[in-house]
């Protein structure tokens, strides 16, 4: 964490962005009346929107509104009720390798390998993905994220907002096209948000793309380019009126 | 919008349009270039060399080494040989001191329960296979491997072996035990043959399931494993009344079996090519169940190990609300909702059905019409009936919230709670001690005896329901299972205990071949009894009441307590 917010014309790692021009690319996430739910029954208004190469689209919507639901259909741990959702211009299959390959995602899981340590996990991230540079990789994510002199801690040894900060190191370890994320702000300091809102805007100005579900006005107002109301409504909101939407009482 | 207009960017480029779904879906870049991220990539790596970094690590930091593996697997084979040793042992002891009280002409052979019970053993093995998944990845493995871009054939393959290995272990044991130690003597070969029969018949059931699972996901292997359960009574009944005579199981010739063996194989191959196909869904679902299930199992929570098995695998469907106008009260709610409980599982009422209906089976099958046949039949059937009925009971204790909505008391609410199992179980006893009546004559008297047992398996609903899980904080005994916690024989005899001390009366009339009049009136006050005890709020055992009791302080003479 004490490592500075990076430069925003960098990519993430540093290096200048090797995808090709947004313009030329497909639509990076595209929902048409998505309708997500449990047991046949919808927990949301249908969706549609499309998220390009490079932008960053938030999600918003009170408890239980269906945004999570809606990013695991993304993912393709829900089947949706109806209605369509690709990725990379494709229906989402995540048995596909070249899907794997190019999503990542942070979500709630608190799973750990009981044996393996802190950097562990993130070089078995990193290394499972083909990096070739692990340890140069992970140190710095280690450093980054506060969680240098917690990497040969077992993950069960830290504080809850600590095993957060792991799954978002590791979810940032790995090469991406999309990142997709729950509520990443829950259970991470004032600082730690904020250096979050960085690492996203440096995210989409390599070319990335970011899904992220939240609940911060702050955050939201620091990294998105438009956000989706989800609930018993939908539709797309420009920023300053997602903001306003969270606001106490208004959702 | 038009995303693919090559230059600028699309004005509106956050609205989805249906129309743009097709040509898009051919103008794809490189999938496998990702945007973001690390620039020198390698290769990804194979699965296996995943797994094994994963395996490699626990095991250099668990200080095991493959001495320590080796040992763990010599014990266990040493322990279910001696285990099965014990069962053959048992059974072959059973059936030539325990003979038949009547051996009547009609009725099945007891061969041909036995096969009937291989066919309800196959539909358990489905059943579980489907609740357990049978293939899945829980836990960290789910979370940190599923995301990885590398063959997740190769992740899963472990995972995929295991069940089929458990099951064909399991059906080998349960089979040669019934054929070596229940069934006339047909010779060491017989046993083995049979017991290799089942262990590739459940085997390629658990294939079979995880076949199923890759194309349309678990449920159905759990609907056609409880259909085969539920239909195995039913060809008892059939087998009872048509009187189906075998004089022992049938051979198993070794033509037979490496034909079988084959047939597993391929079907092993067949999954194995499946693997990648199975969604992550179903492989993280599955993986939780089972974790769950075997979480449970080390932890000696039986509660949680059923609620694994039927809520997780439960089609999720929506149900039709009642409005539960018979409520009047908090009492008659609490008696609703353990009726809404109970009837919206039908598992349960097959079980209750089953366990009605094996009396019948066993007064009707010369070789088990016996006092032995008898009394496990009420005693063992019993029980299953009973924990069938603490359905309610059980989801109670493990969301007390509810209850404490409610303007009552713990005891009140317990006392409540013993009117479904109560009500239930009179049903039950009324057929199961009918059928002991009609056997032995005195039909009246045995139904009334019957009747006073309901308070009995009541009370043990109840006790068994409520019981603590054991306490795993506190002091361990290491013992050969591993480490236990004090207690926990304890903690597991709470619900058994009342039925065993309950049913004493109705023991020994079962033994006695007649009902005379000091064993009910013994029934009842010992049913009072135990209804009492069965629902008391107290969760002490017996023993740290006992000493609760004698650590009391006396009141000195002549003086009031202080």
């Amino acid at each position: 964490m004490s490592k500075p917010a990076r430069e925003s014309a960098s990519t993430p790692s540093g290096r200048p962005a090797r995808s090709r021009p947004s313009a030329k690319r497909p639509p990076v996430v595209r929902a048409v009346d998505l309708r997500v739910g449990y047991a046949g029954a919808p927990v949301c208004a249908p969706v549609s929107f499309s998220l390009p190469a490079g932008k960053i689209m938030a999600l918003v919507g009170p408890n239980g509104a269906g945004k999570s639901t809606v990013l695991r259909a993304v993912l393709g741990l829900l089947e949706p009720l109806s209605g369509t959702v690709q990725v990379l211009g494709r229906a989402v299959d995540e048995r596909a390798v070249a899907y794997r390959a190019q999503v990542a995602s942070v979500l709630d899981d608190d799973a750990w390998f009981p044996a393996l340590t802190v950097s562990e996990h993130l070089y078995l991230t990193a290394r499972g993905h083909g990096v070739a540079d692990a340890e140069e990789e992970v140190d710095e994510l280690l450093e980054e994220f506060g969680l240098a002199d917690h990497a040969h801690a077992l993950p069960t040894a830290l504080s809850s907002g600590q095993r957060r900060r792991l799954l978002l190191a590791a979810g940032l370890v790995r090469p991406r096209s999309l990142l997709v994320l729950d509520e990443p702000e829950q259970r991470l300091d004032v600082a730690m948000r904020g250096h979050l809102a960085d690492r996203l805007n440096a995210e989409k100005v390599a070319g990335g793309s970011v899904l992220l579900a939240t609940h911060d006005p702050q955050l939201l107002a620091a990294v998105a380019d438009r956000a989706v109301l989800v609930g018993d409504t939908s539709g797309t909101l420009s920023v300053d009126d997602a903001v306003e939407a969270l606001q106490p009482g208004v959702l | 919008m038009s995303a693919s207009a090559a230059g600028a960017e699309p004005e509106r480029w956050w609205e989805a349009d249906p129309a743009d779904l097709q040509h898009e879906a051919q103008d794809l870049g490189d999938p496998l270039e990702p945007a973001v991220g690390p620039e020198e990539l390698t290769a990804f790596p194979a699965a296996r060399s995943i797994r094994r970094y994963t395996v490699a690590v626990a095991r250099q930091r668990s200080g095991a080494g493959v001495g320590e593996l080796l040992g763990d697997v010599y014990y266990a084979v040493i322990m279910i040989a001696i285990g099965f040793g014990l069962a053959l042992g048992v059974a072959g002891q059973l059936t030539s001191t325990a003979a038949p009280v009547a051996a009547a002409g009609t009725g099945a052979s007891l061969p041909a329960v036995v096969a009937v019970g291989l066919v309800a053993l196959a539909g358990v093995v489905l059943t579980l296979a489907g609740r357990l998944g049978p293939v899945g990845l829980g836990g960290a493995e789910a979370t940190w491997w599923l995301g990885l871009p590398v063959e997740r054939r190769g992740l899963v393959r472990p995972a995929s072996r295991r069940i089929p290995l458990v099951a064909a272990a399991a059906g080998a044991l349960v089979a040669g035990i019934l054929d070596g130690g229940l069934l006339d003597d047909a010779g060491i070969g017989h046993v083995l043959r049979i017991a290799a029969a089942a262990a590739l018949v459940c085997a390629g059931v658990v294939l079979l399931a995880g076949l199923a699972q890759s194309w349309r996901g678990n449920r159905l292997a759990v609907v056609v494993g409880d259909v085969i359960v539920a239909v195995s009574p039913v060809i008892a009944v059939l087998a009872v009344v048509g009187g189906w005579q075998m004089d022992g199981l049938p051979d198993a010739p070794l033509p037979v079996l490496l034909v079988g063996a084959v047939v597993v194989l391929l079907l092993a191959v067949a999954l194995d090519r499946r693997l990648g196909s199975i969604q992550g869904r179903s492989l993280r679902e599955s993986g939780s169940v089972a974790a769950q299930a075997a979480g449970a199992l080390a932890s000696m929570d039986s509660r949680e190990l059923g609620r694994v098995l039927t809520d997780r695998v439960a089609k999720q469907r929506r149900r039709r609300s009642w409005r539960m106008r018979l409520v009047r009260g908090p009492g008659s709610a609490i008696v609703a909702a353990d009726l809404v409980v109970l009837v919206r599982s039908p598992r349960h009422l097959v079980q209750v059905v089953v366990a009605a209906l094996l009396p019948a089976l066993v007064v009707t099958t010369p070789q088990l019409a016996g006092t032995l046949g008898v009394l496990v039949a009420i005693v063992g059937g019993g029980y299953v009936a009973m924990l069938a009925t603490g359905e309610g009971a059980r989801r109670a204790e493990m969301a007390p919230v509810l209850d404490r909505l409610l303007p009552l008391g713990a005891e009140q609410v317990r006392r409540l709670r013993l009117i479904v199992p109560g009500v239930v179980m009179l049903g039950w006893a009324v057929v199961a001690f009918g059928t002991i009546g009609l056997w032995r004559g005195d039909l009246a008297l045995w139904l009334v005896l019957g009747v006073l047992t309901t308070p009995v398996w009541a009370g043990g609903a109840l006790r068994t329901a409520y019981r603590p899980a054991p306490d795993w904080g506190g002091n361990l005994v290491s013992t050969p299972m591993g480490a236990l916690p004090t207690g926990v024989a304890a903690v597991l005899a709470r619900g058994p205990d009342v039925v065993v001390l309950g049913m004493v009366p109705a023991i020994i009339a079962l033994v006695i071949g007649s009902v005379p009049p000091a064993v009910l009136t013994a029934q009842l006050l010992v049913s009072v009894i135990a209804a009492r005890v069965g629902s008391s709020a107290s969760t002490k055992t017996l023993m740290e009441r006992l000493t609760d009791a004698s650590a009391a302080p006396t009141a000195p003479a002549g003086g009031a307590l202080r």
